[in-house]
C-alpha cells in the first residue's frame, strides 16, 4: 500500500534543513575567518607562545704552556638537575609544583645523601623565572653519589644528570697571576640580535690572559630551543644552533722554570720575568704571594674576595707587570752606556773615595772607604755609587734619559697582558708635573744615574732591559705563542754595549752577584741592584738581580734568557736575589738536577 | 531484504562510518601526541566501543521501532531518571562535576530516553495521552524533559541540559503541541537571552564601576564561573589569561592549521600541550583535528560530514510512516547538530564555552554509544515503513 508523505514531516524537515544549513554555514564561515585569513597570524603566535630561546653557552678552551702543560682546562662538574615539568600535572588537593618539587628533592637528598643545593627560595625563583629550564639541584657530584642517584632516580621523576663545565687550574697557583680569572656572566644574546628568553651563564675572563684573551678562548653561542607547554613547562627541546667551542691558547711560558721561579719567592715578596731574548716569548712570569684561581670558581665569593683584597702583600697584584720598583743598580749599565754615548771611554779611571759630593750632599758608596781608581768594567762588577753618579752627571740627564727610554724604560712593555706597567723615567717635565719642587736639579739626575730617585720599573720591564743589554735587540714580550716576535735594534753601537757586558760578566764572575752563576751550567752575566725605598723606620731594600744567560757546551737548554728578579726588603740583590736566580738558571741550563 | 536494501538510510550510514573513521583517526594522532601509552591506545577502544554500538545500532534498526517505542520508552525513561539520580548519589567526581557512575555517564544516554519518552507520547497518540496538544501537553513536556534536565544540570553540566532543549523544542514543535505558545516563548527566550547577554555586557565592559556591576550582576540568573563565561565570551581579548585561555588557545590552534593543515600526525598543539591535556581528546578534539588537516580537508569535510548526517536523519522524518518515527528523527537530528555546532562552535568563540563532546569524535563511550543506538533507531524508522507513492 503506497502513502502520500507527511506534510507535517515535509515542512518539519525543510525547516530543520535550513536551520542546520545556517549553523553548518556559519561554522564554515567562521572557520574560514581563522584558518585562512587569519592563518599566519595565529601560527606566529603559537610559535611564539611554544618556545623558548635559550643561549648556551661554548666550551671555553684551555691555557697551556710551551710545552702543554694544562694551566687552565674545564673540569666536568655533574649536576642532578630536576625538570619541573615532571610536577606539573596529577596533584592531589593542597599540592603546588613547589611543594611536590621540594617533596621530590626531600626524598633524592635521602638518596644522594647531601641536602640539595636548592633550597626553597631557590625553586621559587627558578619556577618563576626559568620554569623551562631544568633545575639544579646538586653540583659537583661525586662518583658515589652519582651511583647512589642512578639506582634510585627511577622513584622520583624528571630528575637527571648532566655535565657542566666548570674552570678549573690544574697548577693551582702557578701562574696564577699570568692566567687570571674568569668569572660567571649574563651574556647579551649575540645570535640573529633577537631576543633570547634564557641566556646561560658564560664564563668570561676577568683577569689576566683569561681576559685579555677571552674572545679567542670563549668560543661562540649557540641557541637552544625549548618547546613548552601553555603553562610554560618543557615539553622538549631540540638544538638550533650548536655553540662552538672556544680555542686553545698556547702560551710561551715554560711552567717548570715558572714553578721553579715560584718556589724561589715563596713567602716573600717579590717578582720575576724571564723572557726569550730572541724573540720576547715570556718564560717566566711570577709574582708572590700568589693567590689559587680556584677559590674564584665557580665565583669569586665576597669572602674570599675580602681576604685577597684586603692583604698588605696585596696576592692579587701581578707584581712582575704592574709592580714598579726603582731598580736601584740593575739601571747602571745603562748609565754607563749613557757615559759611552757621551764620549767616555771604558777605560777611563775614577778615583771613588766612597761618596760621591754635590753640592753639600754626600752620596754614599756600598764601601764605606771607598773603591779607589777603577774603570768601567770594574766600576760595575763592584757597582759603584760614585763612579756612576758622576758618569751620569758628566754625561747629562738628556744622555741618561734618552738612553733608559731606548731599553723600553717608562713605555708599556706592548706585551699582550692586561696590567702592563709604564713605569717612570723622570724628566723635567714631569717633575714639574708631579712634584712641588718643578725645578730639575743634580740630583735627580746623580739620584736617576744610579737608578733611584724617581725612576720606576716593573720587574718585566727589567728583564726586557737584560735581553736588551745581552743581544741588542729591544723586543716587544709576549705571553701567546702565535704572536710573532716583534724586535727592533737598540740605537746603541755594538762596541758600548761589548764594555757593558765585560762588566756584567764580572758582576757574575767574582764580583757583587758572583752567586747568580755559581754552578750554573751557562755563560751569565748580570747586574746587582739594592734600592732603597722609604726614609727612616720605613727605610727598606728591594734587591734586585737582572741576567743574561747563553748557553755553552754543558748546557741542558739551547736557548738564551733574560731574566729580571726582585725581592721587596731584601738584604741585597747579591745576596738575596742573586742566588734565587742561579737556581732558575741552573734548572734551566744544568743537566743534571741539583742535589737538595 | 529487498525492502532493508532500499529503505535503508544509506546516507545517513555512510556518514555515521565516516565519521567514525574520522573519529578514530583523530583520536590516533591526538593520543599519540599525549606521550602516554593509554591515550595512544584510546582510539581502540572508540574502534571496539563503536563496533559495540554498530552492533546496537543494527539490532535497533531491525527491530520495528513502534514495538521499541512501546516495549522501552517508558522504562528506559524511568531507568534514566534512576541512574541520574544515582550518579548523584554514588557517582564519580572528575573535573567538578560528578557525571561518572562505574563505567558510564548516565547524562548522556538520558539525551536518547528523553528523546524517545518524548517521541512516545506526542507521537503515537496514546489512549491516555490522546490529543493533549494544548499548554497541557506542554507542560508535561517541561515536566518530563525539565526532571532529566534538572538532575543534570544538579552534577552540574550544563552543556548536556541545554542540548536536551533544542531537541525537545524541535520535536514539540513538530508535534504542534502548543506551537503558537511554544513560538511565543520562543521568542521570548531570544529576547530574554539577548537582555541577560546585554545586562553581562553591560556590568562587565571595561571602566564599569563596582557597584553598578553587582546591582546589574544581581538580576543575572548566572554562578559566577558562568558570568565569566559569558564574559569571556562576550570580551574574549580581555581576558587573555584566565576565563578566555582557553577559548584563545583553541582559535590559534584551529587557526594554526591554515588552509591545508600541517598534515597527519603533525599537530604541534597537543606535543606542547596548548591546550588543556584532558580536554584535548574531549572537548576540543576538533582543535587538533583542525590543526592537522586543514580548513579544507579537515574543518570543511567534517562539516560536510556532519552536515550529511543531521539532514539524512532529519529527512527520515520525511519518509517515516508515523508520528513517532518522525519525532524520533527529528529530535536525534537536532541533538547531532546541538552537540556539534555548541562543540565546533565554541572552540571559535561563538558559543560561550561549555563543556560538550563532539559526536564521534570525542573520547566518551557512553556518548559515542548513545548517538549510535539513536541513530539505529532512525534507521528502524526508516527501514519500517511502507511505501511511499
Amino acid at each position: 500500500m503506497k502513502r502520500e508523505p507527511s506534510l507535517n514531516g515535509i515542512v518539519s524537515f525543510a525547516l530543520l534543513t535550513l536551520v542546520f544549513s545556517a549553523g553548518f554555514t556559519v561554522l564554515a564561515v567562521r572557520l574560514r575567518v581563522e584558518q585562512v585569513d587569519k592563518a599566519a597570524q595565529h601560527r606566529s603566535e603559537m610559535e611564539t607562545q611554544s618556545f623558548r630561546r635559550v643561549q648556551t653557552a661554548g666550551l671555553r678552551g684551555g691555557i697551556f704552556d710551551r710545552w702543554g702543560t694544562p694551566l687552565a682546562v674545564n673540569r666536568l662538574s655533574l649536576c642532578i638537575t630536576v625538570d619541573p615539568g615532571a610536577y606539573r600535572g596529577g596533584r592531589k588537593q593542597g599540592e603546588t609544583v613547589e611543594s611536590r618539587i621540594m617533596a621530590a628533592l626531600e626524598g633524592m637528598a635521602a638518596i644522594v645523601g647531601r641536602p640539595p643545593a636548592a633550597g626553597v627560595e631557590a625553586v621559587r625563583r627558578h619556577l618563576r623565572v626559568e620554569l623551562a629550564r631544568p633545575l639544579v639541584a646538586w653540583r659537583d657530584v661525586t662518583e658515589e653519589e652519582l651511583a647512589r642517584f642512578s639506582e634510585n632516580a627511577r622513584d622520583y621523576p624528571g630528575f637527571d644528570c648532566n655535565a657542566d663545565a666548570e674552570r678549573s687550574y690544574p697548577q693551582g697557583t702557578l701562574a696564577a697571576h699570568v692566567i687570571g680569572r674568569v668569572g660567571r656572566d649574563r651574556l647579551p644574546p649575540v645570535s640573529g640580535g633577537e631576543r633570547m628568553n634564557f641566556v646561560e651563564k658564560e664564563l668570561r675572563g676577568r683577569e689576566g690572559l683569561e681576559m685579555q684573551y677571552d674572545d679567542y678562548l670563549r668560543g661562540m653561542a649557540g641557541e637552544e630551543r625549548v618547546f613548552v607547554d601553555a603553562r610554560g613547562f618543557a615539553t622538549s627541546r631540540e638544538t638550533v644552533i650548536e655553540p662552538r667551542h672556544g680555542f686553545d691558547l698556547r702560551l710561551t711560558l715554560d711552567a717548570g722554570l715558572q714553578r721553579v721561579a715560584e718556589r724561589e719567592l715563596a713567602g716573600l715578596r717579590g717578582a720575576c720575568a724571564a723572557i726569550d731574548p730572541r724573540d720576547g716569548a715570556v718564560r717566566i712570569l711570577a709574582s708572590a704571594p700568589a693567590f689559587d684561581p680556584n677559590e674564584c670558581v665557580p665565583v669569586l665569593r665576597s669572602e674570599v674576595y675580602r681576604r685577597l683584597a684586603d692583604d698588605p702583600a696585596q696576592p692579587m697584584l701581578c707584581r712582575a707587570t704592574a709592580g714598579t720598583y726603582a731598580p736601584g743598580s740593575t739601571f747602571k749599565p745603562i748609565t754607563a752606556l749613557a757615559g759611552l754615548a757621551a764620549g767616555h771611554s771604558a777605560a777611563e779611571v775614577y778615583e771613588c773615595t766612597g761618596a760621591y759630593e754635590l753640592g753639600g750632599m754626600k752620596i754614599r758608596c756600598a764601601r764605606t772607604w771607598g773603591h779607589g781608581g777603577m774603570d768601567m768594567a770594574h766600576a760595575l762588577r763592584e757597582s759603584c755609587n760614585p763612579y756612576f753618579c758622576a758618569l751620569g752627571m758628566s754625561a747629562g740627564s738628556n744622555a741618561v734619559i734618552r738612553t733608559a727610554r731606548a731599553f723600553g724604560l717608562g713605555q708599556r712593555t706592548g706585551i699582550d697582558f692586561p696590567t702592563d706597567a709604564a713605569g717612570v723615567v723622570p724628566d723635567a717635565a714631569w717633575k714639574a708635573e708631579h712634584f712641588a719642587d718643578p725645578k730639575w736639579r743634580p740630583g735627580d739626575l746623580a739620584q736617576m744615574s744610579m737608578g733611584q730617585g724617581q725612576l720606576l720599573a716593573t720587574p718585566l720591564q727589567m728583564a726586557r732591559v737584560a735581553a736588551a743589554l745581552g743581544s741588542g735587540w729591544l723586543v716587544v714580550p709576549h705571553l701567546n705563542e702565535a704572536l710573532p716576535a716583534e724586535r727592533r735594534p737598540l740605537a746603541v753601537p755594538a762596541s758600548h754595549l761589548r764594555e757593558v757586558r765585560r762588566g756584567m760578566r764580572m758582576v757574575v764572575d767574582g764580583g757583587t752577584g758572583h752567586r747568580a752563576g755559581d754552578g750554573v751550567d751557562a755563560y751569565v752575566i748580570g747586574k746587582t741592584g739594592t734600592a732603597q725605598v722609604g726614609y727612616g723606620a720605613n727605610r727598606r731594600k728591594n734587591t734586585w738581580f737582572i741576567a743574561y744567560a747563553t748557553p755553552t757546551a754543558e748546557s741542558r737548554s739551547d736557548e738564551p734568557i733574560a731574566l729580571a728578579m726582585v725581592i721587596e726588603d731584601g738584604e741585597s740583590g747579591g745576596g738575596t736575589t742573586a742566588p734565587k736566580v742561579a737556581e732558575i738558571l741552573k734548572a734551566m741550563y744544568n743537566r743534571k738536577e741539583p742535589a737538595t | 531484504m529487498r525492502n532493508f536494501l532500499k529503505n535503508f538510510n544509506w546516507l545517513s550510514f555512510a556518514a555515521t562510518v565516516a565519521l567514525i573513521a574520522a573519529g578514530a583517526a583523530a583520536l590516533a594522532s591526538a593520543g599519540a601526541a599525549r606521550g602516554s601509552a593509554v591515550m595512544a591506545a584510546k582510539w581502540q577502544d572508540m574502534l571496539w566501543s563503536s563496533a559495540f554500538g554498530l552492533a546496537l545500532y543494527f539490532t535497533l534498526a531491525l527491530t520495528d521501532y513502534r514495538k521499541l517505542l512501546d516495549w522501552l520508552s517508558a522504562p528506559a525513561y524511568a531507568g534514566a531518571i534512576v541512574f541520574l539520580v544515582a550518579v548523584l548519589l554514588f557517582g564519580t567526581v572528575q573535573f567538578g562535576g560528578r557525571r561518572w557512575l562505574w563505567f558510564f555517564q548516565p547524562s548522556e544516554i538520558s539525551k536518547l530516553c528523553v528523546i524517545m519518552f518524548t517521541a512516545q507520547m506526542f507521537g503515537c497518540s496514546h489512549e491516555w495521552f490522546k490529543g493533549q496538544t494544548g499548554f497541557r501537553g506542554f507542560l508535561a513536556a517541561c515536566v518530563l524533559a525539565g526532571v532529566p534536565c534538572a538532575l543534570i544540570l544538579m552534577e552540574p553540566d550544563l552543556g548536556t541540559a541545554l542540548t536536551l532543549v533544542p531537541a525537545v523544542t524541535v520535536m514539540l514543535l513538530a508535534a504542534g503541541v502548543w506551537r503558537k505558545g511554544l513560538v511565543a516563548l520562543l521568542a521570548a527566550a531570544c529576547i530574554g537571552a539577548t537582555t541577560l547577554l546585554g545586562a553581562v555586557h553591560e556590568a562587565e565592559k571595561p571602566g564599569v564601576p563596582a557597584e553598578r556591576r553587582e546591582a546589574l550582576l544581581k538580576y543575572v540568573p548566572l554562578r559566577d564561573h558562568q558570568i565569566s563565561r559569558v564574559k569571556t565570551f562576550l570580551f574574549p581579548e580581555t581576558d587573555k589569561m584566565a576565563a578566555g585561555y582557553n577559548l584563545r588557545q583553541s582559535k590559534m590552534t584551529i587557526g594554526a592549521g591554515g588552509l591545508m593543515g600541517r598534515g597527519y600526525g603533525r599537530g604541534e598543539s597537543i606535543r606542547r600541550q596548548l591546550l588543556p591535556p584532558m580536554g584535548i581528546m574531549n572537548d576540543f578534539i576538533f582543535c587538533a583535528w583542525a590543526e592537522e588537516m586543514g580548513f579544507l580537508k579537515g574543518s570543511l569535510l567534517l562539516l560536510a560530514l556532519y552536515a550529511v548526517l543531521c539532514i539524512s536523519t532529519a529527512w527520515t522524518a520525511v519518509v517515516a510512516e508515523d508520528g513517532r518515527g518522525r519525532l524520533v528523527a527529528l529530535g536525534m537530528a537536532t541533538l547531532l547538530f546541538a552537540h556539534t555546532y555548541v562543540n565546533i562552535g565554541m572552540t571559535i568563540g561563538l558559543v560561550p564555552i561549555t563543556g560538550l563532546p563532539l559526536p564521534f569524535l570525542s573520547l566518551g563511550r557512553t556518548f559515542l554509544v548513545t548517538v549510535l543506538c539513536g541513530l539505529g533507531i532512525v534507521q528502524s524508522v526508516s527501514l519500517h515503513r511502507e511505501e511511499i507513492k
